[in-house]
């Protein structure tokens, strides 16, 4: 099993004709307990997410698979970020995937074996691929600059746009787009974004244009230089036992 | 080969940069090494906090619940992890949770994990299961607990988690230490059976969240799980999984429209 594989086996969950994922509407009484069970839990971690991205990524095993993609970015310290990231932005958005920022400080504290798992945000920020929904652009531009240094890892649980219903497969690493023609959205998907949010990603282009151009990394984006991508395969193993399993 | 080795040696220079420093939290217990970096800047703070009130969160709001449970890796039953879950339903059938080491502000997101209902389970691929691991075992040993929540609400939900399976996919070992999320993603199992969690991360858990493990035993014998018992195929069908990374290489772009972003 590869995270590269075509399809997963023939079952109905992977036709994706239907509504993603299948199952019945949630139940008037698991909502209550929800409720309930939120009143009493504080929920820390997840109210640090104070950030809402939306911007694109393409498959590390195929390029030509892109996806618009919602991270929702939560902030460690002044140098790491870990982001949420789900296939839309509203209630019911499917949850595929989980992305690391670090800043180049950090990345170039990696292991060269470790970098090439990582992308950079130079050109999707520059480009006007990354927005802030609602945020006016005067207020996001000063930390765009330095998003725009940063360095991402990201790992995608749930191939949506294959017609999974169910996340299926290995876990799949994703990479940015890139001013290299294979590494450029297509056009379709960047209008429909622009279209829903009613902002033009060309004019978010020239507003970013003083954007300071960051030194990229050598080993980060690791196809562009190397015409090769990653998949992830999962295998049998015998599993190191303390005690009788399953 | 090559990942695991130079990660080794990076490791050991980050513990070595790090060991003065000590976190202190009485709820944190899995990892001691700090996240590395500068603390948050006014600036950004200030902006977060702005963003943080104009954006909508939805996907975020939906999370509702807190659970406690254990995690170890599929080819790999003695590292094993303490893992908060914050879940959301997608519908009645499937949910999808965030995994983090704590429960607190500066909780590190380790994983997510999704959790179905039996019926769902069933229709997955026989070479998807064993990606899947039963939570019976976990449930009705008073294991896994949401934590802040009376027993008898509590018991409301695992009457319907303790049939579900879950697939948990880890991608920040901090049980090794990594300072930062190194590696590959990796496939996690779950307690099937007494004798498998190790005592200390037991009792040190119960003791921090005020649990009794063997009391929730006692409350949860009426619990029961998938009405089928627990397909052969889920919990690594048995044995063990692991992943492993692969070079590919990348098909030539069809025709790729030239003027665009």
């Amino acid at each position: 099993m590869a995270s590269s594989d075509e399809k997963p086996g023939p079952t109905p969950v992977a036709t994706g004709d239907k509504p993603t994922p299948p199952g019945e509407p949630t139940t008037l009484s698991s909502k209550i307990l929800d409720k309930g069970a939120g009143m009493m839990q504080s929920l820390e971690p997840v109210k640090e997410m104070k950030q809402h991205v939306c911007t694109f990524a393409l498959y590390a095993h195929d390029l030509s698979r892109q996806i618009e993609t919602h991270h929702y970015v939560g902030r460690l310290n002044q140098d790491v970020l870990q982001c949420a990231v789900y296939d839309s932005d509203i209630r019911k958005a499917n949850l595929i995937g989980v992305e690391y920022i670090i800043s180049p400080k950090l990345y170039e504290t990696l292991p060269e074996e470790e970098q090439k798992l990582w992308h950079s945000h130079a050109y999707e920020i520059k480009s006007g691929l990354w927005v802030n929904p609602g945020v006016p652009q005067m207020l996001e531009k000063p930390e765009l600059e330095n998003m725009a240094c940063t360095y991402g890892k990201f790992w995608c649980t749930w191939q949506v746009d294959r017609g999974d219903r169910l996340p299926l497969g290995a876990p799949a690493l994703m990479f940015s787009p890139q001013p290299v023609n294979r590494g450029r959205v297509r056009p379709d998907l960047v209008q429909r974004r622009d279209e829903k949010y009613k902002i033009s990603t060309e004019e978010l282009r020239e507003s970013r244009v003083d954007i300071q151009e960051p030194e990229i990394h050598p080993n980060a984006d690791y196809w562009v230089k190397h015409n090769k991508g990653f998949a992830v395969d999962v295998k049998p193993a015998d599993m190191k036992r303390l005690a009788p399993f399953p | 080969m090559k990942l695991a080795q130079s990660h080794s040696y990076y490791i050991k220079s980050v513990i070595e940069i790090e060991s003065e420093r000590e976190r202190e939290s009485n709820l944190m217990a899995t990892s001691h090494v700090d996240v590395p970096g500068e603390p948050t800047e006014t600036g950004t703070a200030l902006l977060e906090t702005a963003t943080g009130t104009i954006q909508g969160f939805q996907p975020i709001n939906n999370i509702h619940q807190h659970l406690c449970a254990f995690h170890f890796y599929a080819h790999d039953m003695t590292r094993q992890v303490e893992a908060h879950h914050f879940c959301g339903h997608l519908n009645e059938d499937v949910r999808q949770c965030l995994i983090y080491d704590s429960p607190n502000k500066d909780a590190r997101l380790i994983g997510i994990e999704y959790i179905v209902v039996e019926s769902l389970f069933l229709t997955l691929p026989d070479d998807e299961k064993p990606l899947w691991h039963s939570h019976e075992f976990e449930v009705k040993g008073g294991y896994l607990f949401m934590p802040g929540v009376p027993g008898m609400v509590e018991r409301q939900d695992l009457k319907q988690v303790c049939k579900t399976y879950g697939k948990v996919i880890h991608f920040w070992q901090v049980d090794r230490g990594d300072p930062l999320p190194l590696g590959i993603p990796q496939i996690m199992m779950a307690l099937t059976r007494p004798g498998q969690l190790d005592e200390n991360i037991a009792k040190d858990v119960e003791k921090r969240f005020g649990v009794s493990f063997e009391e929730q035993r006692e409350q949860r014998k009426d619990l029961t799980g998938p009405d089928h018992g627990i397909h052969p195929l889920a919990n690594a069908a048995g044995r063990g999984l692991k992943t492993e990374l692969r070079e590919v290489d990348i098909p030539p772009a069809t025709s790729m429209p030239r003027v665009f972003v």
